[in-house]
C-alpha cells in the first residue's frame, strides 16, 4: 500500500471551473474528463477523480489512457467504492493505482488493499503506522477470495 | 458438527488480535468513539443503556457442550450470571466491561468462538432449521451449505459497509423453521426431477418497520454456484441500496423500488462474475470442497438406530407431567430410535431466552450425558438436545425438570419470542419483559394453555423487529409517545412455517395500549378466539377467518388509559 501525502503528491486536481487541457499529472474530475476525453491524447497519461455513484464499466474504454483513477469515501461507513475498485481490477483488468481519497481511517486498510486500492490519502490526524500495522493482522489469509488472491481457502489447499 | 481447523482457530485468534488494537487505540484516545463504533460492532460489541452488549456467533445454532460451559463460565466471572438466547440463533451478555471486551474475545477464541458480523452493516451470521441434519421431513443437510456460506461471508472485504444489516438463512426440509421469507436473503435447498441439489433463492424480505416477503429470484440454483450468485446480489445491493435513510436502507426496499429491473441486474452480474471476473468461477465450489466440509456433519458414530418403538407406559402408567412434556417439549428424528428435545427457555421468573450460569451448566451435562455434546439454539429462544435416545428420554424428563428446563409449553402461548427490550437495550422504546413477565404470570394454568393450542405470541420493544412481532400470531410492538411506553397489538402473523401458514406480516387491530393494559389485551384476544374458534381450529386460523374487527371490538373493552383515544 502507498502512502500518498498531499505536499509531494504529483497529481494535480484543478478546480470544477477551470479547463483541463492535456498535461501531465492532471487529476481530473468525471464531468472534466467527459469534456476532454475524445480529444485526450493516448500517450498522455491522465488521473480521474470518480465519486462512487459511477458505473466504473461505463469508462472501460477509456481506462487504457487512465493512469490513476481516485475513488471516494465521502463517509468511511460508505462502502460503495469497495465494489468499484473490485470491479475495475478483477473485471476490467484495469493495472494503473486505485487510490482512497476521502474520509480514509486507518481501518479501512485491510478492505481497501483486498478490494484493489494500492494507495491511500489517509485523512488528516491518521497514523500511518496504525495504517500500515492494521495490514498485519491475517498472515495466513483469509476464506474467500479477492483481488490480491483470487481463489478462496479451499482452492488454494485443494489445488 | 462442525470442528474448527488450524486455519479457523488461528483466524478467530487474529481477529481477537486486530480487536484488541482497535480496542487499545480507542482507549488510548487515537480512535474517537463514533470511529470504533463500526468496528466494535462487527465483533458483537454494542454499548447499551447500562454496559456493553456482546453478541456471541453461534453459526447456524450449532453449540457444542465445551462451548456453552465456556460462555457460563463468562457469565458468571465477567457478566452477572446470566445470558440470553436470541431469535437469530445467538448469545448476548449484557454486563461485560469495554476494557474487558478484548479478554472476552480471547475467552470465546479458547474454544473456537467470536463475535464476526453479529452486528454492523455487514452479511450477518448465517441462521438455519433447529433440526438441521436430524428434521425426519428433511430433503437435504442444510448444515454443509451454511458452513461454506459462513467461510465466504467472514470477513469478506467488499462487503464490510454495506447501506444495512444483511441477514441469511437456510432451510433444507418441506417445513421451514428458519422463517427464510423474512430475511434478505432466504435459501430454500431443494431437489429438481433429475435429482439435483441446488437452492431456490428468495430475497428481499425483512421486518422493521416496513414488513416484506421475500421474492423468489430463482427457482433453482445450482447448488455448487450459490456463493457466486449471492456475491451478485450482494453486489448490486452495495452499489444501489439507498444511503440516504437508515430506514429505507435494507434490500427489501431496492427489490421494491425496482422490481423486476433489480432481478436483471443481478441476473446480469452474475453472468459477468462467471464470463469475466477473475477469481470469479474460482468461487464454484468444488465437489471435493462440499465433502470436506460435509464429513463434519455425518451421522455420529455413537448413534446407533433402534428398532422396536417408544412406549412411556411399558413399565407402568408414566406420570401425566412426563406425558405432556412427550406431547410438547419432544420431537420427532430421523434417526429411528432417537427424538430431539427442547429446553424450554420460557417459565417463569426468567425472562424468555434467558438462562443461568447453573442452568447452562445444567444444560452442557445433559448434552454431554444423553446428546453427544451437541446443542442447538432455537431461532424460538430454546435449546435444543439433537440426539436423544428414546431410552433416555425419562431420564431427560427428570433432568430437565431438576435444570428447570422442563416447562411442557413449546409451540404454546407461553413459548414466548420477546427481545431484551428497554430494560437492557438503548434502541428499544419499551420494555419487553414486564409485559412477558405479565403473560406468563397470567396463564400459569396448564390445562388452559393445552387447550388453547399452537399460538405464537411475540413481543419486540421497538421497530428493529429483534422480537419478530410481524410474525407473531400475536404481535405486541413497543412504542415510544411522548416518553411514555405504549404497545401496538396485532394478529394473524405467520413466519411461514406450515402450521402458521404462508408468510405475512400480522395486522394492527387498533390503537395502541397501556403497558397496564396489555395482560387484559391478550386475555380478550384468548377469549375471543375461546368463542369463534371452530372445532379444532387454532388461534391463527381462527383470525385469518374472522378477520381483526371482532378483536378489535374486544379489546377495546379492556382500554382503561387509552379509552378516551380509542
Amino acid at each position: 500500500m502507498k502512502f500518498i501525502h498531499r505536499a509531494t503528491d504529483s497529481w494535480l486536481l484543478l478546480p470544477d471551473s477551470e479547463i483541463a487541457g492535456p498535461g501531465p499529472h492532471r487529476l481530473l474530475t468525471l464531468v472534466q474528463w467527459e469534456a476532454v476525453r475524445d480529444a485526450w491524447p493516448a500517450n498522455v497519461p491522465v488521473g480521474v477523480l470518480l465519486p462512487n455513484t459511477t458505473d466504473v464499466e461505463s469508462l472501460a474504454a477509456d481506462l487504457p489512457r487512465i493512469a490513476l483513477v481516485a475513488l471516494e469515501f465521502p463517509k468511511w461507513v460508505d462502502g460503495r467504492a469497495y465494489s468499484q475498485a473490485h470491479i475495475l481490477r478483477a473485471r476490467l483488468r484495469y493495472a494503473g493505482e486505485i487510490r482512497a481519497t476521502g474520509e480514509v481511517l486507518v481501518d479501512m486498510m485491510p478492505l481497501l488493499q483486498r478490494s484493489g486500492f494500492d494507495a491511500v490519502v489517509l485523512r488528516e490526524g491518521e497514523r500511518q503506522s496504525s495504517a500500515e500495522r492494521a495490514l498485519t493482522f491475517f498472515p495466513a489469509g483469509h476464506y474467500q477470495g479477492d483481488v490480491l488472491q483470487p481463489k478462496p481457502l479451499f482452492a488454494r489447499e485443494v489445488a | 458438527m462442525y470442528q474448527y481447523t488450524e486455519f479457523d482457530r488461528q483466524f478467530v485468534r487474529a481477529r481477537a488480535a486486530q480487536f484488541r488494537d482497535q480496542l487499545d487505540r480507542n482507549l488510548a484516545g487515537e480512535l474517537g468513539d463514533d470511529e470504533f463504533r463500526p468496528l466494535r460492532l462487527q465483533n458483537g460489541w454494542y454499548i447499551q443503556r447500562h454496559a456493553p452488549m456482546l453478541r456471541v456467533a453461534i453459526p447456524y445454532g450449532e453449540l457444542a457442550s465445551r462451548q456453552l460451559r465456556q460462555l457460563a463460565r463468562m457469565a458468571k466471572e465477567l457478566d452477572r450470571d446470566f445470558l440470553h438466547f436470541t431469535t437469530r440463533q445467538n448469545a448476548q451478555f449484557n454486563w461485560i466491561p469495554i476494557e474487558k471486551s478484548a479478554d472476552a474475545m480471547d475467552l470465546l477464541a479458547d474454544v473456537d468462538m467470536h463475535g464476526i458480523q453479529t452486528s454492523g452493516n455487514c452479511i450477518r451470521n448465517i441462521t438455519s432449521d433447529v433440526l438441521a441434519g436430524i428434521a425426519p421431513d428433511e430433503i437435504v443437510d442444510p448444515r454443509p451449505y451454511c458452513e461454506l456460506l459462513r467461510q465466504w461471508s467472514t470477513l469478506q472485504p467488499e462487503f464490510a459497509f454495506l447501506p444495512r444489516k444483511f441477514k441469511i438463512a437456510v432451510s433444507g426440509s418441506l417445513e421451514d423453521r428458519a422463517a427464510i421469507a423474512w430475511h434478505d436473503i432466504g435459501l430454500q435447498l431443494l431437489k429438481n426431477e433429475a435429482g439435483e441439489i441446488g437452492f431456490k433463492v428468495l430475497v428481499g424480505g425483512g421486518m422493521g418497520r416496513t414488513p416484506v416477503i421475500g421474492s423468489v429470484a430463482t427457482e433453482f440454483l445450482p447448488w455448487n454456484q450459490i456463493l457466486v450468485y449471492i456475491e451478485a446480489v450482494v453486489r448490486v445491493y452495495n452499489r444501489f441500496g439507498r444511503r440516504d435513510n437508515a430506514y429505507k436502507a435494507r434490500i427489501k426496499i431496492l427489490v421494491k423500488a425496482e422490481g423486476q429491473k433489480f432481478f436483471d441486474q443481478v441476473d446480469a452480474e452474475y453472468r459477468k462474475i462467471l464470463a469475466d471476473d477473475v477469481g470469479g468461477t474460482a468461487h464454484i465450489i468444488p465437489q471435493a470442497e462440499f465433502d470436506r466440509v460435509a464429513a463434519f456433519f455425518t451421522r455420529p458414530d455413537k448413534v446407533r438406530p433402534a428398532i422396536g418403538g417408544f412406549d412411556p407406559n411399558r413399565t407402568g402408567a408414566a406420570p401425566v407431567p412426563f406425558l405432556r412434556w412427550l406431547d410438547r417439549n419432544v420431537h420427532a428424528h430421523q434417526i429411528e430410535g432417537y427424538r430431539a428435545v427442547t429446553l424450554s427457555l420460557k417459565r417463569p421468573g426468567l425472562p424468555p431466552g434467558d438462562v443461568t450460569s447453573a442452568q447452562m451448566e445444567a444444560a452442557a451435562t445433559m448434552s454431554d450425558r444423553y446428546s453427544l455434546g451437541e446443542l442447538r439454539v432455537s431461532h424460538d429462544q430454546n435449546l435444543l438436545l439433537p440426539w436423544v435416545r428414546e431410552a433416555d428420554l425419562r431420564a431427560v424428563w427428570h433432568a430437565a425438570t431438576e435444570a428447570g428446563f422442563a416447562t411442557p409449553n413449546i409451540g404454546l402461548l407461553t413459548d414466548m419470542i420477546a427481545c431484551p427490550g428497554g430494560d437492557l437495550c438503548a434502541l428499544a422504546n419499551a420494555r419487553s419483559l414486564p409485559i412477558a413477565a405479565a403473560i406468563t404470570e397470567q396463564f400459569d394454568d396448564l390445562d388452559a394453555l393445552l387447550d388453547l393450542g399452537d399460538i405464537d405470541l411475540h413481543i419486540s420493544g421497538c421497530m428493529n423487529s429483534c422480537g419478530h412481532h410481524h410474525t407473531g400470531h400475536i404481535g405486541i410492538l413497543g412504542i415510544d409517545k411522548d416518553g411514555a411506553e405504549w404497545y401496538q397489538v396485532s394478529v394473524a402473523g405467520s413466519d411461514g412455517s406450515t402450521l402458521s401458514g404462508a408468510a405475512v406480516p400480522a395486522k394492527v387491530i387498533g390503537p395502541s395500549f397501556a403497558a397496564e393494559e396489555v395482560p387484559g389485551v391478550i386475555q380478550a384476544l384468548i377469549e375471543t378466539y375461546r368463542e369463534q374458534r371452530a372445532a379444532n381450529e387454532r388461534f391463527v386460523d381462527t383470525a385469518r377467518r374472522i378477520g381483526i374487527a371482532p378483536f378489535r371490538k374486544a379489546t377495546d373493552l379492556v382500554r382503561r388509559e387509552t379509552a378516551v383515544a380509542a
